[in-house]
């Protein structure tokens, strides 16, 4: 069989550096949803929802990014527009040097999208239900070669599905045939079909049970290896944060709070959010007494975040001027990035 | 005679589901109990019946279920042979029970207040006037501010961790003997699980309550209760007291499970993993329910079903080499790694 780089027609990303460029740059990017109020004759604006307002992050090949933060952060709504799925609302996303916004040709535009896919937290709703297995993950290869003949696509399904722990009968099952972690398997596979670069995976084990998050886990990262793929990591968890990282980026009200190598935010924690979330992971041996920072009050809404830092009604080093002015996201130390006027470190 | 420490003892329950596919052996000879003032830990992975446990032991199965053979003992009293009328006066006023999603136990219709004020005066033998001032107060204890202005907003007012903190003010203002929390932080992001957490703590051990926590957040139960008991696909595999139990595990499934999750403690790369998925209850696997996912079953296994050693200080196991078995957590390796981490800091 040809390797499927051999069907590229177009090369788009020549001028990239490997070496010296992340492979995916995130910009200012904000991605706001109006609230209209509707009235008989017109529907008018009258706030938004500033889901994702002002990201800014950077993949590097081949590493995990893990991107933690609470419900309603922003996580989703910042990979959905990585992957081109929804478009910002300002801001860039550079992809190997170009930026994925820009008017392109439609080649050029499922170049990019061959190579960014995403696989999200509940599998069963992202598969169609009433399509077999083998159609849902030859579906990639219909849309990105459609000249490919049916018998090398159904070759390279029955290949992908090995890959990810399953068998060939499982082609021809539906997915309501399959247990939680199988189905997550059946996204991994669907997503890997086209032998993507980037990866971004949006709550991919927040829904199993621990001992089939840990098959998944173990999955991701044999994957990984053998494809030499890159991941942007969403989670809630940090232990599984933790575990799957090279480097994390902590989310709050939209904005990027902390970004550093894993090791770093536990051992050199700099911003009082990821001190907080920290201290609030109830841990699982009953001899680790730990002095909690509880946070009060709630996550603030994102139609009307607080002016300044966004986490200072709750920060417990807030001073006047974190109501007034916005902290930027700066390297403070190499590769730690922080946002913050009174940073731990 | 000494008095009897047990508020609550469940022994060999068995609570069967009748659906179109066959009948749910959801609770299997189950066997367990709650001493006074005690906070006790359930825990499990989905499916393995703790909820179905809880139903019974209030007595409020949907109709095609039904607990068919066992006593579950509260007070002194046999709940299951009480008349349905006495029954009701068990519930809420003796055991009192929060679940999972607070917005599903709360009427999105009506006021906090009428919510509340109803109940407390049935149960409490006291005025509408004196139960609006109860349930201020308990409003007030769980931290919800200006309780006296808020009980008059709806739930939707309310966030998921405040509605959280409303339904156990109602619980708590019945005064109960027994709580039961089944999954009441699951829903609720980690910074406001700390947060309810706390508050669940403090009233326990305030006004001297037993309770039983049921999760499946390892975290949870080590943090909250004194004695734990796992269970698995329907039956209870291992009981004692938390700290050794998450130290010293002696079931395979509790050892596997245990090193199936990220831990904040410990750098590895590969998870164990425990092979398959949690079984289905119809049809479940004879002998020990474990034995297919088990490595260390034998031939006996797939057979019988393990009886129950006691040894130590109120440890129960149930499985038949689990004194062969030398399974031990690494806790070398972790202190290692924790002084490590204290040291770079
Ligand atoms: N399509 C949409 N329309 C309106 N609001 C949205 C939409 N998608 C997300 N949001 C809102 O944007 C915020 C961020 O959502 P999301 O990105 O899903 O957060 P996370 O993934 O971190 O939980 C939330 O307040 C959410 O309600
Ligand atoms: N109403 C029902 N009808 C049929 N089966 C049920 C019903 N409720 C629960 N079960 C089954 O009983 C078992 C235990 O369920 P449950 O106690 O809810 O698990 P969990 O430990 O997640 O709380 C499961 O296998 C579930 O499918
Ligand atoms: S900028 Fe101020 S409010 Fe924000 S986290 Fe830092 S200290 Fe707290
Ligand atoms: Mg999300
Ligand atoms: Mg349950």
């Amino acid at each position: 069989m040809v390797t499927l780089e051999e069907y590229e027609t177009v090369d788009l990303f020549s001028n990239w550096d490997q070496k010296t460029q992340p492979i995916i740059t995130i910009d200012n990017l904000k991605k706001w949803f109006p609230v209209s109020q509707q009235s008989i004759l017109f529907s008018r604006v009258v706030a938004n929802i500033k889901a994702v307002d002002g990201v800014n992050l950077f993949l590097n090949k081949g590493e995990t990014l893990g991107l933690v933060g609470e419900s309603g952060c922003g996580k989703s709504t910042t990979a959905r527009v990585a992957v081109k799925l929804e478009e910002p609302t300002e801001g860039s996303v550079y992809f190997k040097g170009i930026d994925i916004f820009q008017p392109m040709s439609r080649e050029e535009e499922l170049a990019v999208k061959r190579q960014l896919q995403m696989v999200f937290q509940d599998p069963y709703s992202s598969l169609n239900p009433r399509r077999m297995v083998l159609d849902l993950i030859k579906e990639p290869f219909d849309i990105h070669y459609p000249d490919m003949l049916y018998e090398e696509k159904e070759s390279r399904v029955l290949e992908i599905l090995a890959k990810v722990g399953l068998e060939d009968y499982h082609a021809l099952r539906y997915p309501h045939e399959f247990s939680g972690g199988q189905r997550q398997r059946l996204g991994i596979a669907r997503s890997l079909a086209i032998h993507p670069e980037v990866i971004l995976l949006d709550e991919p084990v927040s829904a199993l049970d621990v001992s089939v998050q840990a098959q998944i886990l173990n999955l991701l990262h044999d994957l990984q290896k053998e494809f030499n793929l890159t991941f942007m990591f969403i989670a809630h968890d940090l232990s599984v944060i933790k575990h799957v990282s090279d480097r994390v980026a902590v989310m709050y009200l939209g904005k990027i709070m902390e970004m550093c190598p894993t090791g770093e935010l536990f051992r050199k924690t700099a911003h009082p959010y990821s001190v907080s979330l920290l201290s609030a992971i109830p841990r699982p041996d009953p001899r680790i007494k730990m002095d909690r920072i509880i946070l009060e009050g709630d996550v603030p809404s994102p139609i009307n975040p607080p002016s300044g830092c966004p986490f200072h009604p709750r920060c417990y080093k807030a001073q006047e001027i974190c109501s007034k002015v916005t902290p930027q996201l700066e390297e403070l130390q190499p590769n730690h990035y922080v946002s913050c006027h009174f940073p731990e470190i | 005679m000494a008095q009897n420490k047990k508020i609550l003892d469940l022994r060999n329950i068995y609570t069967y589901f009748y659906t179109e596919s066959g009948v749910v052996e959801a609770l299997d000879g189950v066997s367990f109990d709650v001493n006074y003032g005690e906070p006790v830990g359930i825990v499990g992975e989905s499916g393995c019946g703790k909820t179905v446990t809880a139903h019974s032991t209030l007595r409020i199965l949907p109709k095609n279920g039904k607990t068919v053979a066992g006593e579950i003992i509260y007070k002194g009293v046999n709940l299951l042979d009480l008349p349905d009328l006495q029954m009701r006066r068990i519930r809420g006023k003796e055991i009192a029970m929060i679940f999972q999603d607070p917005m599903t136990s709360l009427n999105p219709i009506f006021k906090i207040s009428d919510q509340m004020t109803e109940v407390i005066a049935l149960h409490r033998k006291c005025n509408k006037k004196e139960a609006l001032e109860i349930a201020i107060e308990t409003l007030d204890l769980v931290g919800i501010s200006e309780a006296e202005k808020r009980i008059t907003d709806y739930p939707h007012q309310f966030s998921g961790g405040m509605r959280q903190r409303i339904l156990i003010a109602r619980a708590l203002a019945l005064q109960p003997s027994l709580l039961i929390a089944d999954e009441p932080t699951t829903a609720l992001d980690v910074t406001i699980q700390a947060q309810v957490l706390e508050i669940i703590k403090e009233m326990q051990k305030k006004l001297g309550l037993a309770m039983m926590l049921i999760t499946h957040n390892l975290g949870v139960v080590a943090e909250t209760t004194k004695r734990v008991h796992i269970f698995y696909g329907g039956r209870v595999v291992e009981s004692g007291p938390t700290e050794e139990i998450f130290l010293d595990p002696k079931h395979p499934y509790t050892y596997a499970l245990f090193e199936s999750i990220p831990s904040l403690e410990k750098d590895k790369t590969r998870l164990e993993t425990i092979p398959g998925n949690v079984p289905r209850l119809i049809n479940p696997p004879k002998g020990c329910r474990f034995h297919p996912r088990c490595k260390y079953a034998t031939e006996v296994c797939s057979r019988v079903r393990p009886p129950e050693f006691k040894f130590g200080k109120g440890r129960r196991v149930a499985c038949h080499h689990f004194e062969e078995l030398d399974l031990h957590i690494d806790m070398e390796a972790i202190r290692e790694s924790r002084k490590a981490i204290k040291e770079e800091a």
